[in-house]
């Protein structure tokens, strides 16, 4: 193991950190050591606590028990605002930014510089562009935020939290949003300011990424510090291991299970928006059964439209979506499920679920009215409680009973209710969105293990995903989407993650396996 | 997901974005638009279209109604929509009549707005601290306010010297300032009738004639409330609060404290524009407010939650209000200008591809103009709806890609964000 650091280096130290809420202990006794001038990474999977630490840290939460040291002094954040003046910056992992409001204003609230009882916007922006200019940050003061891309996002947060003078900067999983080159941007200013002298605290599930960036390594398994470690002592898969106490699931799809006979085709699709503006344009692919067509792209570049499209949630402006064979271009929702379409949607909580109903009356949700769970025009109450613990049996859903609700569940859980859900003997295509966002790894796996027999079994299967790891792997073949048309396909067995990058940016052109469709 | 959703539309955003009007372009068209009402009074003969009596009496209708959309604007700016606003004048009504009977016309004034910041204080307990939802809450106040109205006022001025059941003794105005010499020149300039020239002087007439130094505050409030919300860091902290609480608590900005100043200046903004209402009509008097605080807040939504909007939506009200009272003539000669302002909105929203709307807009101002053309008159009956009509016509159509705060109505928990 490392030396131990002396006691002037250290920037933050942490003792039995304890931390419950209402049913589960979400910190336990944690310790943790990070030295001045260092970037410190603290990984884990979901659910592993290290939000709730980094919460303790920026006051944001009180722990139960457990002291705090920072800079040699304890201390004892009662609000985020005690933090900030001990020096202490976060930069959220949803981004804390007022779209409406300019780069400046966002970035001096709630410090602003005054003149004579007015904001001394001459002053504030002669700051921020200092340290943009040290930091390498390309701050412009006087765009709105909504104008920002992601990355240019997270430079305004860290710029925000460095305006406030502070000398320890928790980056909570900063990379979740960004594409490989914005990853590599990040990390170029990360060592410009460990190079000034500050500390970071970062945080992440992607190991490789803590490999390449990190000094020091902290991980966290089950709300406790399990190892302490640094880069050159550990493989990835050593890491993981030690992050879940077993082998991290892999997302890889086994034999080629494509077979010729076209499921979902989409031809010249097109969505506008209220507003008239083009959101999807020009959208055709086939997916055949047994197949897993992989949609990357950064999100909000129509994604989540197309999957509405497909649904029928969303009026499409032109163009066609036919299901073997049928054309369903004007059906509705219900009677696109009725035919077969499955569909997990991006978020379980607002799409999903009814978060206050029972599992069972969940099960039903979508299904309401063809058996099992209807009979005629009433629900079979009976044969719906007993399908749905089929489900709970067949897909592992950890859960007290049936009539508990579903906000009871955790996240994997939910999510594996709604995989059961959807997988009836009728589907025929399967519309996946960000299917394991969210989840912990053991989830993870068992929805992978459920996606692959759903190929196996034959489905068409439209996987939409911001884990370009997740698609290259589940995916047989792969398309970019950019400002609402696809813009490249790759071979997932071939291409890499930065020429996915590349083509999800629109930077250059998508050279490589795929090349422009 | 919501950070990175509105990333990618950046492109888009950057060319929808309005472009910039020059105070230049604002007189070049406001001259326009004089131009065009003086053709229609040319036309029409109906020279109280832009008469300084006119003008004086839509910039005295306007006040309350800026004043409500005042009192909008800063809830709605800090996160909290307030549609008390009509309860809260009623207040303001009622504290004028008070206090003004008994102690003068700005005790009055000084009594209406602080009840009237009581009402705001309630709906900011309600919403705030109780997380009542907004309209519920509002709703309540505009129930409560009426009915405690008119049980305190039979309480206190049945019995008082000229004060009934459902009115209050009479209320002394507040002094009325004129512009010296600049008015009489203008009037003897509005009499010769002369195409546009006579009209400019009209308007500056009404302006600078006989003006109630409460509309000169109302003035000078419209005018700090901008600096104050934009210029400030006080008003930053309190806009941060109803675009983005949570990121605003993040940085140790107190939410709540924000949110409650801003409804309790709502509320007395929403007062004052009754007490204005009590005064200059010489007394308190039970459903005087008659609707303003609402068409307030409907001026600031469609003056698009900025001062300057909601001003020219409170002065177009108060000209066809103006209008209404000065008789059926005026009226008539209005459904021209409306069938004109119409057809000219059609050409506009054609421009911009909006087709819909555009075609919308053609078929009322060519239905307009057609009545305009087969009648002599309006008929009385609708002659009182009219600035109702007009306002609602003219603002709906313009007025497109409205950007409320993006956490307006919503309710704030300490906490719960990230």
């Amino acid at each position: 193991m490392r030396r131990p650091p002396e006691q002037a280096d250290i920037a933050i130290a942490l003792h039995g950190i304890t931390k419950r809420f209402p049913g589960v202990v979400a910190n336990s006794d944690v310790d943790l050591t990070i030295r001045r001038g260092t970037v410190h990474a603290i990984v884990g999977e979901n659910g592993a606590g290290k939000s709730t630490l980094m919460k303790i840290l920026y006051g944001m939460l009180k722990p139960d028990e457990g002291t705090i040291t920072v800079d040699g002094r304890t201390a004892t954040f009662g609000s985020p605002a005690a933090a900030i003046a001990a020096g202490i910056g976060m930069v959220h992992q949803h981004f804390m930014l007022a779209d409406n409001l300019s780069v400046l204003e966002n970035v001096v609230l709630g410090g602003e510089p005054r003149q004579r009882g007015g904001l001394d916007f001459r002053a504030a922006r002669a700051r921020i562009e200092q340290i943009s200019a040290t930091y390498g940050l390309q701050v412009e003061p006087d765009r709105l935020v909504e104008e920002l891309g992601v990355g240019e996002r997270q430079r305004v947060e860290i710029c925000k939290v460095l305006y406030r003078g502070a000398r320890i900067l928790i980056l909570d999983e900063p990379t979740a949003v960004l594409v490989p080159q914005e990853v590599d941007e990040l990390f170029g200013n990360l060592r410009d300011l460990k190079a000034e002298g500050l500390t970071i605290l970062f945080i992440s599930h992607k190991l490789d990424e803590v490999l390449a960036v990190a000094d020091e390594i902290t991980v966290i398994r089950r709300g406790s510090t399990v190892a302490s470690v640094t880069p050159h002592e550990v493989t990835a898969p050593q890491l993981a291991e030690l992050m879940v106490g077993s082998a991290l699931p892999v997302p890889e799809l086994r034999e080629s299970t494509v077979t010729d006979r076209p499921v979902l085709e989409v031809s010249d699709l097109a969505v506008t928006d209220p507003d008239g503006r083009h959101v999807l344009s020009a959208i055709s692919f086939t997916i055949h059964a047994g197949e897993v067509l992989g949609i990357a792209g950064v999100e909000g570049n129509g994604q989540a439209e197309l999957v509405d499209a497909l649904m029928g949630v969303r009026p499409i402006s032109s163009g066609t979506v036919a299901l073997s064979g049928h054309d369903i271009t004007r059906s509705s929702t219900r009677s696109r499920r009725e035919a077969g379409m499955a569909y997990i949607p991006e978020d379980r909580h607002r799409q999903g679920l009814l978060l206050e109903a029972s599992i069972w009356e969940n099960r039903v949700l979508g299904h309401q009215t063809v058996a099992p769970s209807a009979r005629g025009l009433l629900l079979n109450r009976r044969a719906a409680r007993a399908d749905t613990q089929r489900i709970v049996r067949e897909y592992d859903v950890r859960t007290p009973g049936i009539d508990v609700v579903a906000s009871a569940l955790s996240g994997g859980n939910q999510q594996k209710l709604i995989v059961g859900r959807e997988m009836t003997g009728r589907s025929v295509a399967l519309i996946a969105a960000h299917p394991t966002r969210g989840v912990d790894v053991g989830a993870q796996a068992a929805i992978w293990e459920h996606m692959r027999a759903a190929r196996r079994a034959g489905l068409a299967v439209l996987l939409v995903s911001a884990d370009l790891e997740e698609l290259i792997g589940m995916s047989d073949s792969l398309a970019v989407i950019l400002r609402g048309r696809l813009v490249a396909r790759f071979d997932p067995k071939t291409v890499k993650p930065e020429q996915l990058g590349s083509a999800m940016t629109g930077a250059g052109a998508s050279a490589g396996a795929g090349g422009a469709v | 997901m919501s950070a990175t959703g509105t990333a990618v539309c950046a492109g888009t955003v950057l060319r929808a974005r309005r472009q910039r009007i020059s105070p230049l372009g604002y007189t070049g068209i406001g001259l326009a638009v004089l131009a065009a009402v003086s053709a229609v009074r040319v036309a029409t003969g109906a020279s109280d279209l832009t008469s300084s009596g006119t003008v004086g009496a839509a910039l005295a209708a306007a006040v309350p109604i800026a004043l409500a959309g005042l009192g909008g604007l800063w809830s709605e700016r800090a996160g909290v929509v307030n549609i008390g606003l009509e309860g809260q004048m009623v207040l303001g009504t009622l504290g004028a009549g008070w206090a003004g009977y008994q102690y003068g016309p700005w005790a009055g004034v000084l009594m209406g707005l602080l009840l009237g910041a009581l009402g705001g204080l309630v709906h900011a307990v309600a919403t705030v601290t109780f997380g009542v939802d907004h309209i519920i809450s509002g709703v309540a106040v505009n129930l409560v306010a009426p009915g405690l109205g008119l049980f305190l006022a039979k309480l206190v001025f049945r019995n008082a010297p000229g004060g009934g059941q459902k009115q209050s003794p009479p209320v002394r105005d507040v002094r009325h300032l004129t512009a010296p010499y600049l008015t009489s020149w203008l009037g003897s300039l509005e009499r010769r009738q002369w195409f546009l020239v006579s009209d400019l002087a009209a308007v500056l007439r009404g302006l600078t004639f006989q003006i109630s130094t409460l509309t000169i505050v109302a003035v000078l409030l419209l005018v700090a409330t901008f600096v104050v919300l934009w210029w400030t860091p006080f008003g930053l902290r309190l806009r941060s609060c109803g675009e983005a609480p949570y990121a605003a608590e993040s940085l140790g900005v107190n939410v709540r404290r924000y949110k409650y100043a801003a409804v309790i200046v709502s509320g007395a903004m929403a007062g004052l524009g009754g007490a204005f209402l009590a005064v200059s009509s010489g007394q308190f008097r039970d459903g005087q407010t008659g609707g303003r605080g609402f068409i307030g807040l409907a001026s600031m939504i469609f003056g698009n939650w900025r001062p300057g909007g909601l001003a020219m939506g409170a002065g177009l009200f108060g000209y066809t209000d103006a209008m209404q009272l000065r008789g059926s003539d005026a009226v008539h000669a209005l459904l021209l200008l409306l069938g004109i302002a119409l057809l000219v909105l059609t050409v506009i929203q054609a421009r911009a591809g909006r087709v819909v709307l555009a075609a919308v807009a053609g078929v009322l101002g060519a239905a307009f103009v057609l009545w305009f053309a087969a009648t002599d008159e309006v008929p009385p009956e609708l002659v009182g709806a009219t600035p109702y009509v007009v306002t609602l016509l003219v603002l709906a159509l313009a007025s497109q890609r409205l950007r409320m705060p993006k956490a307006d109505g919503q309710i704030y928990r300490k906490g719960d964000g990230g």
